[in-house]
């Protein structure tokens, strides 16, 4: 079990594993060790909540260090306060968890059967330049998508930063609005 | 007024409230607060950790053993008033609330 929840360790950034990862570990290995006499259900249970959080928690800091500076009200310890227009609905979290996973469950695929197929083998070898001229034009067109894809994660990355903490900070429960000469949309 | 702070960080400070705890501790005890209701991950409780001690509203704890793997935490200056306040306008808004069920029953 503690090689299991180290290897997934492996999700988050390195420096975040080299700062917390022992400590983790050890809690991890506490909190399971308690359940080891329950049913199995509350087993299973425990597992999912453990490998839910750690790949919330790895998305969550691969975003911060992608993000860096802007970023960091999303990551505040703070709730997110935002206009509801600009609320992610909570399915998003979990559908770029499955993507998450997605992805390095391709990657992995990707290496074992870069693993099993051979250099001699003849089908497999340098591409040809008629080949080139075919992969050249949908590289292209995966880099163009690339590009909109990051601008339109800039863009909603700015507007979360522009629509958030900032201006519903100076409202207050009671509905009353503090004195701040900003004027709030 | 500052937004309000989510429900596992106000347990996560309301633990280090009263003493330093490591991070076993604090699972225990915000799931004993919350009677159950909150089971934080390794996870969930570390991504909050950190950010809270960028924020400086928790510091770590030192000890004589200070390993690694049992590192303590403590509530800070800063991190006291921030929950203080947060409890003060959870406080208002219950008095809100109270009030305004008792008027709508009468």
């Amino acid at each position: 079990m503690r090689s299991l929840y180290r290897s997934l360790l492996h999700l988050y950034p390195a420096g975040y594993r080299a700062e917390y990862g022992d400590e983790m570990t050890s809690v991890f290995l506490e909190a399971h060790a308690e359940t080891a006499d329950c049913r199995v259900m509350t087993q299973a249970i425990f597992g999912v909540r453990e490998l839910g959080g750690l790949l919330r928690g790895a998305l969550r800091e691969h975003l911060r260090n992608i993000t860096g500076p802007y970023g960091s009200a999303l990551f505040s310890t703070r709730r997110l306060s935002m206009h509801s227009e600009f609320r992610f609905p909570k399915a998003t979290v979990s559908l770029m968890v499955i993507i998450l996973v997605g992805i390095l469950l391709t990657i992995d695929k990707a290496k074992s059967i870069s693993a099993s197929i051979s250099y001699s083998r003849p089908n497999v070898g340098p591409i040809h330049a008629a080949q080139q001229l075919m992969l050249l034009p949908a590289l292209l067109i995966i880099l163009a998508g690339a590009c909109v894809v990051a601008v339109i994660a800039w863009g909603v990355m700015f507007a979360l930063q522009r629509s958030g903490l900032h201006r519903l900070s100076d409202v207050n429960p009671a509905g009353e609005q503090r004195p701040s000469g900003k004027l709030s949309i | 007024m500052e937004s309000p702070i989510s429900e596992p960080v106000l347990l996560i400070l309301l633990s280090l409230a009263d003493q330093p705890r490591h991070g076993y501790a604090i699972l225990k005890d915000t799931e004993k607060m919350s009677d159950g209701r909150v089971r934080l991950s390794t996870g969930t409780l570390y991504g909050a950790l950190r950010r809270l001690l960028e924020e400086g509203w928790i510091a770590r704890f030192k000890e004589e053993d200070n390993s690694r793997a049992k590192q303590a935490y403590r509530l800070t200056a800063l991190g006291r008033k921030n929950l203080q306040e947060e409890l003060s306008r959870m406080k208002h808004l219950t008095r809100v609330a109270s009030l305004r069920v008792a008027r709508k029953e009468t």
